[in-house]
């Protein structure tokens, strides 16, 4: 964003740099696991999220950023999540499942509507129904169709998954190395049981 | 995950009613930008947790009432503070003009403390208080931070700049928080239809239209 102000502002910060005795001293750097690090991008695009608050018929903004769709470089399956712009906070972190539908919403076409049964961005999984909005309807129009493939790719892999699990979760221990008990498994039920203490 | 405890530190979140310390935490916690105003009564604590390079930190925020009538303990919510922040609107001299107040009452209970100075609502274009008349901070050695928890602008600024001093570590960023892999739930048709009823209501309720930059 330009502003005019910035100049002066950054001028300034330079001018005065005040010490303090910090009241605990961090010196080491830690690598914060992401869970994206086993999946590639296959889409991107900025956007502004909300999520629809029933009670009060009111849509609330959760976030400005870049939207991506991960897909998993194993099991293939593809994910939705988006970032806060700057502290880079999660403000959706959804599966993408067939049943979801992106609807219009009315008197906007940049924006999806489209309800999602366990979003994990706030740490325990919640139903939600959620608008994204786009910066034009060229966009919005580029996330339908990879969204839609993405609801093909995952449903395919369902499918395919006659046996599920048992030789799944063995793949994902030889590669897993030294930390198999951070690693999210595909398996749902681990996955609900897990989700408290790893915040 | 780790054994460590998360380095927590308790922030007090001063100044004028209505300069938009509420709005500007719920934007943090939430993401959400509420316009409405609500007075605070007494303080509502807070915690916001951020992901950096030397790990996860958290900020207890106490988020005090600005008005005087709500006030409450004051003095009271201030101990203890390891770090302020200061704010008053650029559309309102008076909330600039009571800035040395709120540091005075911040600096008898805290001492020295680190403490940002936030000029909010800088996107407004009818402004009071030019960035030139603001000057306290230079007195009493504060960051300055001209602000906006509408449309983001420098919004992440204050909390970056304490959390360096907290931890004394000029190279602290900022870094992507932990993304888990979401459960995969299948929902029963019967849900399913209760959940169409609220899409339809949800796709025929407008979204706040702004002028924004995506």
């Amino acid at each position: 964003m330009s502003d005019p102000t910035e100049e002066t502002q950054q001028h300034k910060e330079e001018e005065i740099d005040p010490q303090f005795e910090p009241v605990i001293k961090l010196t080491d750097q830690i690598q914060t696991k992401t869970f994206e690090e086993d999946e590639d991008v296959v889409f991107k695009m900025r956007a502004k999220l909300f999520r629809f608050e029933a009670s009060t018929t009111e849509w609330k903004e959760r976030g400005t950023g870049e939207l991506r769709l991960l897909q998993h470089k194993e099991h293939k399956k593809i994910r939705l999540v988006m970032r806060r712009d700057k502290t880079l906070k999660v403000c959706a972190n959804h599966s993408i499942t067939p049943e979801m539908k992106l609807q219009p919403n009315i008197g906007s076409d940049r924006s999806w509507v489209y309800r999602c049964v366990a979003d994990i961005a706030e740490g325990t999984p919640t139903a939600e129904t959620l608008a994204v909005r786009f910066a034009n309807s060229e966009h919005a129009e580029a996330f339908k169709v990879a969204f839609e493939d993405a609801q093909k790719t995952n449903s395919g892999l369902v499918s395919a998954e006659a046996h599920p699990a048992t030789e799944t979760s063995q793949e994902n221990k030889q590669d897993g190395v030294d930390n198999t008990e951070e690693n999210p498994k595909e398996e749902e039920s681990k996955e609900e049981t897990k989700e408290d203490e790893a915040e | 995950m780790s054994e460590q405890p998360i380095p927590t530190f308790k922030l007090v979140l001063v100044g004028d009613g209505g300069t938009g310390k509420t709005t500007f935490v719920k934007r943090h916690l939430t993401g959400e930008f509420e316009k409405k105003y609500i007075a605070t009564l007494g303080v509502e604590v807070h915690p916001l947790t951020f992901t950096t390079n030397f790990g996860t930190i958290c900020f207890n925020v106490w988020d005090t009432a600005g008005q005087e009538k709500f006030g409450g303990l004051r003095d009271g919510y201030y101990i203890q503070g390891q770090c302020g922040i200061i704010m008053f609107d650029v559309t309102s001299r008076i909330t600039y003009k009571n800035v040395p107040n709120w540091h005075r009452d911040l600096e008898r209970v805290c001492e020295t403390i680190p403490i940002v100075l936030c000029g909010n609502k800088v996107d407004v274009k009818e402004r009071k208080v030019k960035t030139s008349q603001v000057t306290f901070h230079r007195k009493k050695v504060l960051q300055y931070f001209e602000i906006s928890a509408k449309s983001n602008y420098n919004f992440e600024k204050p909390f970056l700049w304490l959390a360096r001093k907290l931890v004394g570590n000029a190279q602290l960023e900022f870094v992507a928080a932990p993304a888990l892999a979401p459960p995969e739930i299948h929902v029963d048709p019967a849900l399913m239809k209760q959940y169409e009823d609220e899409l339809n209501q949800a796709a025929s309720a407008p979204l706040p239209e702004e002028d924004e930059d995506i």
